[in-house]
């Protein structure tokens, strides 16, 4: 029997993977490649307890599809910025972009 | 016609609103707005005159303030005392103005001059018009302020610069004894008016103690020892301004706020004697070092504190008659003097009575009228200082301290041989100046005729002639006077011993050599005592302070300043600028956030 | 049989997601991307949530997914294999992410909601969401247009080619 313990426990491990991977890439677009990741797992998380906690209601699933909506927005910006970096400096690589650097 | 007293000042006070807003699009015109708003003020002066002889008298306005249940009122005074200060205010100032056009003319700040002179008129007239002390104060200091920005008037002369901070600070000292004068008969005897101060009910050394912070405020202003070092350098304002201020009016203001709280004084003889004796030092001092003077100003500026202080001596001897006439005397005279001086110093382009000789045949009216000037101050009959200084060296004798004799018969007979000196050395003998000198324009000439006019005849108002109509007027309790012939010879064998002995001594003026009386030529060294007394010590307390300011506090304040520095540039290193150490830092917080949270949530659990 | 479906998904799951942050080529870490969201629709649809793993299919692996390829093709020679594609921080970033789910995952083991079971009742239907977002979320649900609108919008600005 699958139990709630099972969904979040897949879902921690997806996180934990997208946490890895926005701590260990050099890439932008990997970068948010890891930042979906993280939002998928937040996904399922949702709509787990949503099943599980209160199966009458919709809350979960709603909200699910707000985070998509945002994730759809994040991405759509974050690459056109990605593209935008890469004609002014011909590089997508984080440590290329130290600008902030005292 | 008494209850529009009150309207006095107020023309002079609205002339100088005008002159200072509109004063740059007047230009010239801004001396016909001063001189028009001091002769309506004049006209209403002679009014409320009239007014007063047809029985009119003081009022109140409105009550203002109430302090301790004490109420303090905006009244008018209007007795023979005001009438008399009045006159010679308006009258001596708007010839003054009248003057000021020709010796002011050209100059960059000219309506900014007559708006100054208009403020000082204004404040001067409601000095002598209001009821209490507490208004008398606003508008003493009102002067003092006035007084400052003239002498300080041609502010780029560091000279006349530092005289005018000089006269204000010196004042000052006066003007703290004045205040806490005032505070202390307000806390004592519950009342300002002046017409209360005679009956006062107050325990006595606090009266006296009061009676003489008062006069601290009257030395101040009228430049009496020991606080007589501002006056001289105050001549580095324009010369009509000397005349009006520091010689006609406003250093009189001291002497009138004597003989106006009068009562408190005669009330505590102590009091009374410290004037007379204050008044007396200030007299012999300031006479004798007129006598070596040799910038024509700073002899008439001695001159003044020396006649000031004949009239304290003769307020305090209880010459009261003698000292507001001389007052009044004086005021036209000395106004004449300094106006003449001007007039001479506008030809010459000097002050030093060594560089001038022989102007007497190419400025007649200015000699002339210097002349009579000069033999009224030294008081020669009939001429109108005759008159008042006979009535203080009469009031001296009778008060019977020979001392003060001696000092009153010294000043009168000094008096003569310096103003001959000044006479012999500056109009007669050889020109000894290299400007060619010419006489001054009608406009600077015809206010020293009206001035010599009053010199010549003012004093006949207090003569047997005219039956003492001035002393009846100012003093009719005195009931009756009579003129003591035998103080009048006196007297003027004094003053024709001077003139005497200055025509005889008038060889060696020019040969003398300084050094040889070093006392009085260094003028008694109050400079260098005052210097070495306050003015050192002070800077070094100012420098001292500086230093731990500079040292310590700002030591202070830097240390923190570094400090943050000295934090900021370790923290600074942490900024690489890579987004992926910031990652790592949120992620690590984020976890021990986790690991924190939870464990919390255990013993919440456990508990 | 729902538990040899779900291990199945979930160890797809795991190995897409580790494959696509690992891979050197940028384009394959796309395609395991690809994959990864695709196992996520079978975790919602195992979820008796079909609608939003319909959604998920449509929305990233037909929206987001093409955005990734074109932006990854736009960026010419960066998926290069040779180049280091990992910051100097791999380690501590690797052990980091392992402590934590060490962590995370024994939190889960010791709760007793973890083992909850699937109740009896069936889950909301397309209807109730679709009721729920037009009438409780209505101002979310506008605002995520208008988030999305804004976007649009900066993404035209910023990647216009200024002349």
């Amino acid at each position: 029997m699958i139990s709630l313990g099972h969904f979040v426990a897949l879902s921690t491990v997806l996180f934990c993977i997208g946490l890895f991977g926005v701590l260990t890439q050099r890439n932008a677009i990997r970068f948010l490649i890891s930042i979906e990741l993280i939002l998928n797992a937040a996904n399922i998380n949702l709509v787990a307890f949503n099943r599980y906690l209160a199966p009458a209601s919709a809350e979960g699933q709603v909200v699910s599809l707000f985070v998509i909506g945002v994730a759809a927005a994040a991405s759509v910006v974050g690459l056109i910025l990605i593209i935008s970096i890469y004609r002014q400096r011909q590089s997508v690589f984080l440590d290329d972009f130290n600008l902030l650097k005292w | 016609m008494v209850n529009i007293a009150h309207f006095i000042p107020l023309f002079p006070f609205a002339a100088f609103w005008l002159n200072i807003i509109f004063g740059r699009r007047l230009g010239v015109a801004s001396a016909y707005v001063a001189v028009g708003a001091s002769a309506i003020s004049a006209v209403l002066a002679w009014l409320v005159f009239q007014g007063l002889l047809s029985g009119g008298g003081s009022y109140t306005l409105t009550p203002w303030l109430t302090v301790n249940g004490h109420p303090i009122t905006l009244g008018i005074i209007v007795d023979s005392l005001t009438v008399m200060m009045l006159l010679v205010v308006t009258v001596v100032g708007t010839l003054i103005q009248i003057y000021s056009i020709g010796y002011m003319g050209g100059d960059p700040r000219f309506s900014r001059y007559f708006a100054y002179i208009s403020l000082f008129m204004s404040s001067m007239l409601g000095l002598v018009l209001v009821d209490n002390l507490f208004l008398l104060y606003i508008c003493w200091e009102g002067v003092g302020l006035c007084s400052c920005l003239l002498v300080a008037f041609w502010y780029e002369k560091p000279a006349a610069a530092a005289a005018g901070i000089k006269a204000f600070i010196t004042t000052r000292v006066g003007d703290t004894g004045l205040f806490l004068g005032i505070l202390l008969l307000m806390s004592v005897g519950h009342s300002l008016r002046f017409s209360d101060m005679g009956v006062i009910n107050a325990p006595e050394p606090l009266m006296a103690l009061a009676a003489l912070l008062i006069f601290m405020g009257a030395v101040g202003k009228s430049a009496q020892f020991p606080l007589h070092v501002w006056l001289p350098d105050a001549m580095e304002g324009p010369t009509a301004v000397s005349a009006l201020i520091h010689a006609a009016t406003m250093v009189a203001a001291g002497v009138y706020l004597v003989a106006r709280c009068y009562p408190l004084f005669t009330a505590h003889p102590l009091a009374l004697q410290t004037v007379a004796v204050i008044g007396a030092i200030s007299a012999v001092m300031a006479a004798s070092i007129a006598c070596f003077a040799n910038d024509i100003k700073k002899v008439l500026a001695y001159s003044t504190i020396s006649q000031l202080g004949l009239m304290m001596l003769g307020l305090g001897a209880g010459g009261y008659t003698g000292g507001t006439f001389h007052l009044m005397t004086h005021a036209f005279f000395k106004a004449l003097l300094f106006l003449g001086a001007g007039s001479v110093i506008h030809a010459v382009h000097t002050q030093d009575i060594r560089a001038m000789g022989g102007l007497f045949n190419k400025m007649k009216v200015t000699s002339l009228t210097f002349i009579i000037g000069a033999l009224a101050l030294a008081g020669v009959a009939p001429l109108s200082g005759f008159w008042s200084k006979d009535e203080i060296l009469t009031a001296v004798w009778h008060h019977g301290n020979f001392g003060l004799f001696i000092a009153a018969v010294t000043t009168s007979f000094l008096t003569a041989f310096y103003m001959t000196r000044l006479i012999l050395l500056a109009f007669f003998g050889e020109y000894r100046g290299a400007h060619k000198a010419h006489e001054s324009p009608a406009v600077m000439t015809l206010p020293l005729v009206i001035l010599a006019f009053f010199a010549l005849f003012l004093g006949l108002i207090g003569s047997p002639w005219a039956h003492h109509a001035f002393q009846r007027f100012i003093a009719p309790a005195e009931g009756e006077v009579a003129l003591d012939i035998g103080m009048a010879v006196a007297s003027s064998v004094i003053a024709l011993a001077g003139i005497l002995t200055a025509f005889l001594l008038r060889g060696k003026f020019l040969e003398y050599k300084p050094g040889a009386c070093p006392l009085i030529e260094n003028k008694y060294y109050f400079d260098e005592i005052y210097d070495a007394l306050f003015v050192r010590p002070f800077h070094w307390l100012a420098a001292a302070v500086a230093r731990f300011d500079r040292e310590r506090v700002d030591g202070v304040v830097n240390g923190i300043s570094r400090c943050v520095q000295e934090i900021a540039q370790a923290s600074r290193s942490l900024q690489t600028g890579l987004v992926e150490n910031y990652l790592v830092a949120q992620a690590g917080g984020v976890f021990v956030l986790i690991v924190v949270l939870t464990l919390v949530g255990k013993l919440c659990h456990i508990f | 049989m729902t538990e040899f479906v779900f291990y199945t998904i979930a160890v797809g799951l795991c190995a897409f997601a580790l494959l696509s942050v690992t891979v050197g080529d940028v384009f394959h870490s796309a395609v395991w991307l690809t994959f990864t969201l695709l196992s996520v629709a079978g975790v919602y649809f195992l979820l008796g949530a079909p609608f939003i793993g319909v959604i998920q299919v449509l929305v990233y692996v037909g929206g987001i997914m093409t955005l990734f390829i074109f932006a990854i093709k736009l960026t010419a020679n960066i998926g290069d294999a040779r180049i280091r594609q990992f910051t100097r921080q791999l380690w501590p970033g690797a052990v980091l992410a392992a402590v934590l789910l060490a962590f995370l995952l024994a939190v889960i083991r010791a709760n007793a909601w973890s083992a909850r079971a699937l109740p009896p009742v069936q889950g909301p239907d397309l209807k109730e969401i679709g009721t729920e977002l037009l009438t409780r979320y209505l101002l979310p649900f506008e605002f995520i247009s208008l988030l999305l609108l804004a976007a649009l919008v900066g993404a035209i600005v910023i990647g216009k080619v200024k002349k």
